[in-house]
């Protein structure tokens, strides 16, 4: 083994490197510590407009289990070496499974895929991080099991772990998903294992019912941190509803933005839909569909909104198109849907039910990621440039109907500066909107990277100035991302760090935060 | 209810193509893989490297036996009906 031409961590030498490496496989085994060079390519595939060089790992360390973790702290304590944890490591659009400075060791938990428990009378599950969504789908099938999860688009190969760790979201009434976990266990940095909640009683059977425990409740400082190696996680499921009636409603200009907002936040506020609720733009829908951009579109700058329009009357698709369920008893569902009719007759939108969709990739897809059955069917948006670039822009939104147009119009002209085109949806919560923008490109594009890089700065710095801030960020925005959110902040954070990872041992960097 | 691992994942490595693949290369997302007799180890390659829109994958999420099965049945599949 050598490690001279390899990426080291920060301020190690190779022999240092070479002894920890040593110890790592004591513990794991030679067959899970991984320094190959060709071997590491999997880690290394990256989708943000940054070189692979800037988010190269040293190793990859795959331990399988708590036990195993707290001995890999031990020597990453011994060495300083950084280890970057990942759970299933499907990032995609925020870093994917590359670590957020160079030099990092891997510390991949994909290996860890024990479904613990599922409690169908509370209807929770306890999970491990490299369980997947599609995993935890077939147990649930198996056991015949009326339980519904929440998941993000790439759930087929995509975990509930990782997902929470970061604070994604999914679609169904569940899809807030930090705010339907319950209860962690944790791994810090000097070893010690903490469990959240009711967790840390001994004998304790309510550790996946009640969320807060007593004293401080700690679970949010786990999430978008690297104050510890989170090793299992609690879950409320959703039981199935005896009727799911999922729907699309079409609107015809882009500034009907405006009264969509206003007429859907009091039925989510009021819980008439329960469900995360989707707003998707045309270019959204359109690859998905899937539209070729370049039967519409050649040659250089952001598509037309002429071209745009066309797309929408070729295939039948909206400006915006809003996704939404409702989940009961036929009952509820048929009294709720007549409240639904009166909304879009009131404001110009077109009802497609489930019986309409048939045949519609697009429709179909989100109709079962409404009930948490996993597909991928949303990576249809990687194909609208191609070239395998894309980040996530994500700026939080009122739910109000003005600021969701102004955000659409502000993100929309910095784009297109750049030639790239407004590929984005509002994820609708109940007071909030998650304002997901795709900001694709084609990676094998010099030009197309730089101007990739250069636009999510420009987007970010601009919409900071207006008091919007992201909720998630990829690896290599991640110093700047918590940059816009003060200084008083990140003090805390940098306390807090010292406190519980003194040698700065567990992804230094992510989410800004270091010593 | 305990799920012991290794059931688990010997249910995945039968299943690899039917759990993970097939998700994007028979729904209009990826290229058509059945039936093309591409290269194994091409197949092997572009898994591991990951091409442009498609992502990599690791071998602890498909470990390298696993992957040479899927690359063989993928490689000496029969042609699917459709495109």
């Amino acid at each position: 083994m050598s490690s001279k031409s390899k990426a080291l961590p920060k301020g190690i030498s190779a022999a240092e490197f070479d002894k920890a490496v040593r110890e790592l496989r004591a513990i794991v085994g030679d067959e899970h510590v991984i320094v190959d060079d060709d071997k590491l390519a999997p880690y290394r595939k990256i989708m943000m407009p940054v070189p692979e060089e800037q988010h190269e790992l040293s190793a990859s360390v795959m331990p399988d289990g708590v036990e195993q973790i707290q001995r890999v702290m031990k020597v990453a304590n011994k060495y300083r070496v950084p280890v970057y944890p990942v759970s299933t490591g499907k990032n995609l659009g925020y870093g994917s499974a590359a670590p957020v400075q160079r030099g990092q060791i891997v510390m991949d938990l994909r290996r860890m895929n024990r479904i613990i428990e599922v409690d169908a009378d509370l209807c929770t599950a306890l999970v491990e991080p490299g369980v997947t969504y599609q995993q935890l789908y077939d147990y649930l099938q198996e056991h015949k099991l009326p339980l519904w999860f929440s998941c993000p688009a790439p759930s087929a190969i995509a975990g509930p772990v990782g997902n929470m760790v970061d604070r994604g979201v999914g679609y169904t009434p569940y899809g807030e998903h930090f705010l339907f976990s319950c209860g962690m266990e944790v791994v810090l940095a000097d070893g010690q294992v903490l469990r959240t909640g009711m967790g840390a009683m001994e004998n304790s059977n309510t550790w996946q019912v009640f969320k807060w425990g007593y004293g401080p409740t700690l679970d949010g400082i786990f999430t978008q941190s690297n104050f510890g190696v989170v090793t299992k996680m609690g879950m409320w499921l959703m039981p199935a509803p005896p009727d799911f009636r999922p729907f699309c409603i079409q609107y015809p200009d882009e500034a009907d933005i405006t009264k969509i907002v206003e007429a859907l936040r009091p039925l989510r506020i009021a819980m008439v839909i329960p469900n995360a609720v989707v707003i998707a733009h045309t270019l959204w829908e359109a690859p998905c569909t899937p539209v070729k951009r370049a039967d519409y579109h050649t040659g250089p700058g952001a598509i037309s909104d002429e071209a745009v329009k066309r797309i929408q009357k070729d295939h039948d698709i909206g400006a915006w198109n809003v996704y939404a369920g409702l989940y009961g008893t036929k009952e509820t569902n048929d009294a709720n849907w007549k409240i639904i009719e009166a909304v879009a007759a009131a404001t110009g939108g077109r009802i497609i039910t489930q019986e309409a969709s048939k045949g519609s990739k697009a429709l179909e897809y989100r109709f079962d990621l409404m009930k948490g059955k996993p597909n991928l069917g949303e990576f249809g948006l990687y194909n609208w440039r191609g070239g395998g670039g894309s980040i996530w822009f994500a700026p939080v939104s009122q739910a109000k109907g003005a600021e969701t147009l102004k955000q659409m119009q502000m993100a929309k002209t910095i784009l297109a500066k750049y030639g790239f085109d407004y590929v984005g949806e509002f994820i609708v919560g109940w007071r909030d909107m998650h304002h997901v923008i795709d900001l694709l490109y084609d990676r094998s594009d010099e030009t197309q990277m730089k101007n990739a890089y250069a636009c999510y700065d420009e987007l970010l710095h601009t919409f900071a100035k207006e008091g919007y801030g992201m909720y998630r960020a990829n690896t290599a925005f991640a110093e700047k991302v918590a940059a816009t959110y003060g200084p008083v902040k990140r003090d805390v954070e940098k306390r807090l760090k010292k406190a519980l990872d003194p040698n700065n041992i567990i992804a230094p960097g992510r989410c800004g935060i270091s010593l | 209810t305990l799920s012991p691992s290794s059931a688990a994942s010997d249910v995945y490595k039968r299943q690899v193509y039917e759990k993970v693949c097939r998700y994007c290369h028979e729904a209009n997302v990826g290229p058509v893989l059945k039936g093309r007799a591409l290269p194994e180890e091409y197949i092997r390659r572009v898994v591991r490297l990951g091409n442009r829109a498609m992502p990599a994958f690791r071998p602890s999420e498909i470990d390298d036996a696993t992957l040479a099965d899927v690359a063989r049945r993928v490689s000496a599949g029969a042609a699917l009906a459709r495109e």
